[in-house]
């Protein structure tokens, strides 16, 4: 098997046996790049050089036997919503174009200290905002399953690099579903962990109370692996909880033996492929072979999710997005005749379609006689459904459930039509207003098309989420899948 | 949500616009107005949950107070905060007037 298709927990033992160097590994995913990312236009920026210096210092560390972890050496990409200090980043944002950031994020620090080889930035929707990629403010990213559908969104440059064999691993960003959704979209696993568990210092922000980074990979142990590197406090970051980190590999082989596994009725949601909900209904019976007990539950105010999350998150994106002014960073119009018209022409100039719709949006919701009738009755509607996941957990350990009610769609198919866009997150909104970690992993395909399974956890039970995505991994070879720009099969 | 309100109108799409800071065509008013009034319609499911004895959520975690202790350390220099800037004059970021 090529190098690129491996997982980093296979990548790292060969490391440490000295099979394979850091250099050796790099080089075959930067061909790999070479060869299919004309193709799949998941990345914005490969950083080549920075990658194959990283991987030499890499070598170094493992020959000297010394600091070696099990990132050190791996080749992981960035979505580019995160800041890499002197790396251009964009957010995929023509109003970014040229922005090389002062300093690092958090995360990417850490996975630099882990000694991790940074292969370049990932292509996104323009500010995370999108479920396609083709809000992207340079070119939409092509799903490697079929080259003429889309990868979903955020993320998806991420998840499609991830499923090329252009990365071993990716982080992306989550807000409503964007790391999920497109994990579910490419036959990968992707984890939006519990808001606070990682640090957001140096994410670009979209919507502050909402926005949380996390790993998309090949399995659920490189998963675990990437979220340990990643999650913890963070002085820089104020909204980072002290929760203690567990060790997340400790455990994900425990299997779900005697676990209460609740699924919500309300996530088959109208719309739903059938595809989607026989993959799923299937899943349930591998977890009543598996001996865990399966029931139904209701999270009554589901279908309210969706709703409070388009007011909630344009709210606060717009008060993120005042900081584009063109005057301290990033591409600035030129022409205006005060520092007024300045503003206005950079926005207009810099901002796409969907950006400039949710700005207005949430201008609209917290402007002077719609704050209550909007943002006010869409923050209590948040606690509903904080409530309604706590009185689940009461009784059950995890849920279950499709992570995208349908795969992927073609390119082009809803972009005249944002509401029926965003029903594409249905399914995974509720896990980020409700304060609470989601998985999505591999549960089988229709006609050649990735399925994802979400498995929801209680907030800060990460390791729940892993060990129950994991026993299904394990029990099943849905995993194995691989999509033909990938090359040859596992 | 307010029921029973006219539907969005232009003027208002250019005074949400103008708060917003964004410059905007009037094609892009049009096009807005109508995409917006859609997006409007399906939030106003809002309105079937019953919020009459819940308080709002502004923020996930508990509130509570962040400290660190009042000590000096390192943080960007003046350099590396104004190098993405496209205008500088003596250290601070150089605008247009206010009023021409």
């Amino acid at each position: 098997m090529n190098l690129f298709a491996r997982s980093i927990r296979e990548l790292h033992q060969m490391l440490v046996d000295h099979e394979i160097s850091s250099v050796e590994l790099t080089e075959s995913v930067l061909g790999q790049i070479d060869a299919v990312g004309r193709q799949t236009h998941a990345y914005l920026a490969v950083t080549r050089d920075l990658a194959l210096r990283q991987a030499r210092d890499a070598d170094d560390r493992i020959r000297e036997g010394a600091r070696v972890r099990p990132l050190t050496g791996i080749p992981i990409a960035i979505k580019d919503v995160l800041c890499v200090e002197d790396v251009p980043t964009t957010a995929g944002s023509k109003i970014l174009e040229g922005f090389v950031p002062p300093y690092s994020a958090t995360v990417v620090e850490r996975l630099a200290q882990e000694g991790a080889v940074f292969l370049g930035k990932t292509n996104c929707d323009e500010f995370a905002m999108g479920s396609s990629n083709e809000n992207s403010g340079y070119r939409p990213v092509h799903n490697p399953w079929e080259l003429d559908r889309v990868p979903g969104g955020s993320s998806g440059g991420s998840a499609a690099a991830v499923a090329s064999g252009e990365a071993i691993a990716a982080l992306g960003s989550d807000t409503g579903g964007s790391i999920r959704q497109p994990a579910a979209l490419t036959g990968t696993v992707g984890m939006k962990p519990t808001y606070g568990r990682v640090s957001r210092y140096g994410l670009i922000a979209f919507a502050s109370s909402l926005d949380q980074v996390g790993p998309i990979t090949r399995d659920v142990a490189d998963c675990a692996i990437l979220l340990q590197a990643i999650a913890g406090a963070d002085p820089r970051d104020s909204t980072s909880s002290p929760h203690p980190v567990p060790n997340y590999l400790d455990g994900l082989e425990a299997g779900v033996h005697g676990m209460r596994i609740g699924v919500p009725k309300e996530y088959f949601v109208k719309g739903m492929e059938p595809a989607v909900e026989q993959a799923v209904r299937a899943a349930l019976e591998v977890y009543q072979r598996l001996g865990a007990t399966i029931e139904e539950v209701s999270l009554p105010h589901s279908d309210v999710a969706l709703p409070a999350y388009y007011i909630i998150a344009p709210a606060e994106a717009s008060s993120n997005l005042a900081r584009y002014d063109g005057a301290r960073y990033g591409a600035q119009a030129g022409g205006g005749h005060n520092v007024i018209e300045e503003y206005e022409l950079t926005r207009q100039q810099g901002f796409g379609a969907e950006v400039k719709r949710r700005i207005m949006l949430g201008t609209y919701a917290l402007s002077s006689g719609y704050y209550d009738a909007f943002y006010l009755k869409a923050q209590k509607v948040r606690t509903l459904i904080i409530e309604d996941f706590k009185r689940a957990f009461e009784k059950v350990d995890a849920l279950l459930g499709a992570t995208s009610p349908t795969v992927a769609f073609a390119i082009g198919a809803k972009t005249q039509d944002p509401v029926a866009m965003y029903l594409n997150d249905i399914i995974t909104i509720p896990a980020n207003l409700g304060n609470v970690c989601g998985i999505s992993v591999p549960c089988g395909l229709a006609n050649g098309l990735p399925i994802g399974l979400q498995v929801i956890a209680p907030g800060f039970r990460e390791d729940i989420a892993l060990r129950v995505a994991r026993a299904f991994e394990s029990a099943t070879d849905f995993n194995r899948a691989r999509s033909p720009l990938m090359g040859v099969a596992a | 949500l307010p029921e029973n309100e006219p539907e969005l109108s232009s003027d208002e799409v250019r005074h949400v616009a103008r708060l917003a800071r964004l410059g905007i065509t009037p094609e892009e008013v049009t096009r807005f107005r109508d995409q917006l009034r859609n997006i409007l319609h399906a939030i106003e499911a809002l309105n079937r949950a019953d919020t009459s004895r819940v308080p709002a959520t502004a923020h996930p975690l508990q509130e509570r107070n962040v400290m660190r202790d009042d000590v000096r350390g390192p943080s960007l220099s003046v350099e590396a905060a104004l190098r993405n800037a496209p205008s500088v004059e003596d250290g601070y970021f150089k605008v247009k007037a206010i009023q021409e």
